[in-house]
């Protein structure tokens, strides 16, 4: 080997920054995580507005994203027993750290409120908790992206400015995708309209992602296993917004568009998180951006 | 429920040196000098450091990367010796490079940056160490790492890195890769004192070898310069070292800027989305 394609390909092509030692279920925690955030801002927008029967849903879905999330951060540890250490310390220096008391907070608000809503009882305690989770929501969509943003893995470090949009956007996507397809139509236009927006946020933020991280890091998010979710998710969002405005307003029109924007939304996240994978495996990634 | 602050230690730079304060007393900052010139890549430092760390075994698979199996740093192995040939005019000579890597022990450390247990701490020794008594094994520090130093301790289930033998160093010895090394590739002490040997030392071997550089000897680089330093003769990324390898905490104010404006628009869009009425 020639002294000039080591300076090119590393040692023997081996990684120089370790690959996540996660599980799917980080992926599958982002969007559940995410779409819980979003779904109780909605839930809670939509009792000021007065339309219950869709802040109920919403409510609902938040509730059932927290416990799919819990389930899935307590699993992926090595040692799950020793959950609770991450309370033992609060560091603002980690956004895991930070990130845990934002769930443990917003995860006891939603399913406090859903448990009131359900049960009929404490009325007033559990609007309460319903708008601190609607507040505690967006930061529930977005502290993921700031997780794995502040890591040495190239395709989250150098799109740090505008992973949270995108987090953001699926999040919106997957909240309003999941009122579609658990409310009646004639309540859940609000939802409808948020999972369109939330797609299109989605198409033009990846689009500027892409463009933050330059064509030769791109490549992370365009090639392989990241670069099929991207493809999937693409055709199933515009598949989901073009359904959603020819049939939202009747029932089986609105499942399946919002079907549609419920995978496209799952599928952008795990394009986001192979996309992570791709780069930190591939040694080439930190060469060309540091060297 | 206590606060860290701990996360970055001050160093104070007296007469004496560089010194690490901890608990309100004040040491020398120790570290390694791995001078990969004298290296003769026996892995005498990878048996000594599993002997001593009471490490599993990697295996006994053969990868046909020159003479190295051992493949890299990882939870079960805290010393790794690289062996890179590479072609020389005229040919067919070879230079043979081996360099025993092992954790940088940053000044600034993400891994210590990003630990939501508070199992990695600094030590009185300014080194940088997991206690797997506290880790849970989330993996933030592993993708945290510039290096991908550190990885799954497999037999106790909790992330596992070099400690600079934190015990040795408690009862006044040296490191065990350091104390086994046979040809003082790996050399021990206040990191003050290596970072001026190893400028002597690089001085003279580009008196040979023009490619002779020092990595991260400089407390102005990315990470703050290492605690541990190295003399090598060739780029970093051949030896599998990132180039200019900077902590990702650096960035944090400007990912949670990023962040309150997405949290911004999100709020701002469902609110949008709730209000508009429709016919």
């Amino acid at each position: 080997m020639l002294d000039h394609a080591q300076s090119v390909t590393g040692y023997y092509g081996r990684p120089i920054v370790k690959p996540p030692a996660w599980t799917d279920l980080i992926p599958v925690y982002f969007f559940t995580g995410g779409m819980a955030g979003t779904a109780a801002t909605l839930a809670g927008c939509q009792r000021a507005a007065k339309n219950h029967e869709l802040a109920r849903v919403m409510i609902g879905v938040a509730a059932g994203g927290c416990a799919v999330s819990a389930f899935c951060l307590v699993a992926d540890l090595k040692r799950p027993e020793r959950f609770l250490h991450m309370l033992r310390v609060f560091k603002p220096t980690s956004p895991m750290s930070v990130g845990v008391y934002i769930f443990s907070a917003f995860s006891t608000a939603t399913f406090a409120a859903a448990a009131s809503d359900r049960l009929g009882i404490a009325a007033f305690a559990g609007r309460a908790f319903e708008a601190l989770a609607a507040l505690i929501g967006p930061a529930m969509s977005c502290y993921t992206a700031v997780l794995i943003a502040d890591t040495a893995v190239p395709a989250w470090l150098y799109g740090r400015r505008w992973l949270p949009a995108v987090f953001a956007s699926t999040s919106a996507t997957a909240a309003g995708a999941a009122g579609m397809l658990a409310c009646e139509p004639r309540a859940c236009a609000p939802a409808r309209r948020l999972a369109i927006a939330g797609e299109i946020a989605t198409l033009i933020g990846t689009r500027q992602l892409h463009e933050e991280l330059g064509p030769r890091q791109a490549l992370a998010y365009t090639r392989g296993q990241a670069g099929a979710f991207a493809a999937a998710s693409r055709v199933l969002g515009v598949a989901g917004i073009a359904t959603t405005l020819v049939a939202g307003k009747h029932r089986a029109g609105a499942r399946a568009a919002g079907a549609l924007l419920f995978a496209a939304a799952l599928c952008e996240k795990f394009s986001i998180y192979r996309a992570g994978c791709a780069s930190a495996k591939d040694p080439s990634f930190v060469i060309d951006a540091q060297a | 429920m206590t606060a860290i602050d701990l996360t970055r230690l001050r160093y104070m730079t007296s007469a004496e040196g560089e010194m690490a304060t901890y608990d309100g007393a004040a040491r020398r900052r120790m570290g390694f000098f791995t001078d990969t010139t004298l290296c003769i890549g026996c892995k005498a430092c990878e048996v000594a450091c599993k002997e001593w760390n009471q490490l599993p075994a990697d295996g006994y698979e053969f990868t046909g990367m020159s003479y190295d199996n051992t493949k890299e740093l990882s939870g079960n192995t805290w010393r790794h010796v690289a062996f890179i040939e590479q072609a020389q005019a005229p040919s067919p000579s070879v230079r043979w490079l081996m360099e025993s890597d092992v954790c940088k022990h940053c000044t600034h450390a993400g891994c210590l940056d990003v630990c939501p247990t508070g199992a990695i701490v600094r030590t009185e020794f300014g080194t940088v160490v997991i206690q797997d008594d506290v880790c849970n094994g989330c993996g933030y520090c592993v993708v945290a790492c510039p290096f991908g130093v550190i990885g799954e301790r497999e037999d106790r289930k909790t992330m596992g890195k070099c400690t600079l033998c934190y015990d040795r160093l408690k009862a006044g010895a040296t490191p065990a890769c350091a104390k086994a090394c046979p040809t003082e590739s790996i050399q021990f002490g206040p990191v003050d004192e290596l970072r001026e040997r190893a400028q002597q030392r690089v001085e003279r071997v580009r008196e040979r070898a023009p490619g002779a550089n020092l990595y991260l000897q400089d407390p102005s680089d990315g990470i703050g310069g290492g605690g541990s330093i190295f003399l090598l003769l060739d780029q970093p990324q051949v030896y599998g070292l990132p180039p200019n390898p900077v902590v990702p905490t650096r960035y944090l104010g400007q990912m949670w800027r990023a962040a309150a404006i997405a949290m911004a628009a999100l709020a701002a869009g469902v609110i949008a989305c709730s209000t508009t009425r429709r016919a």
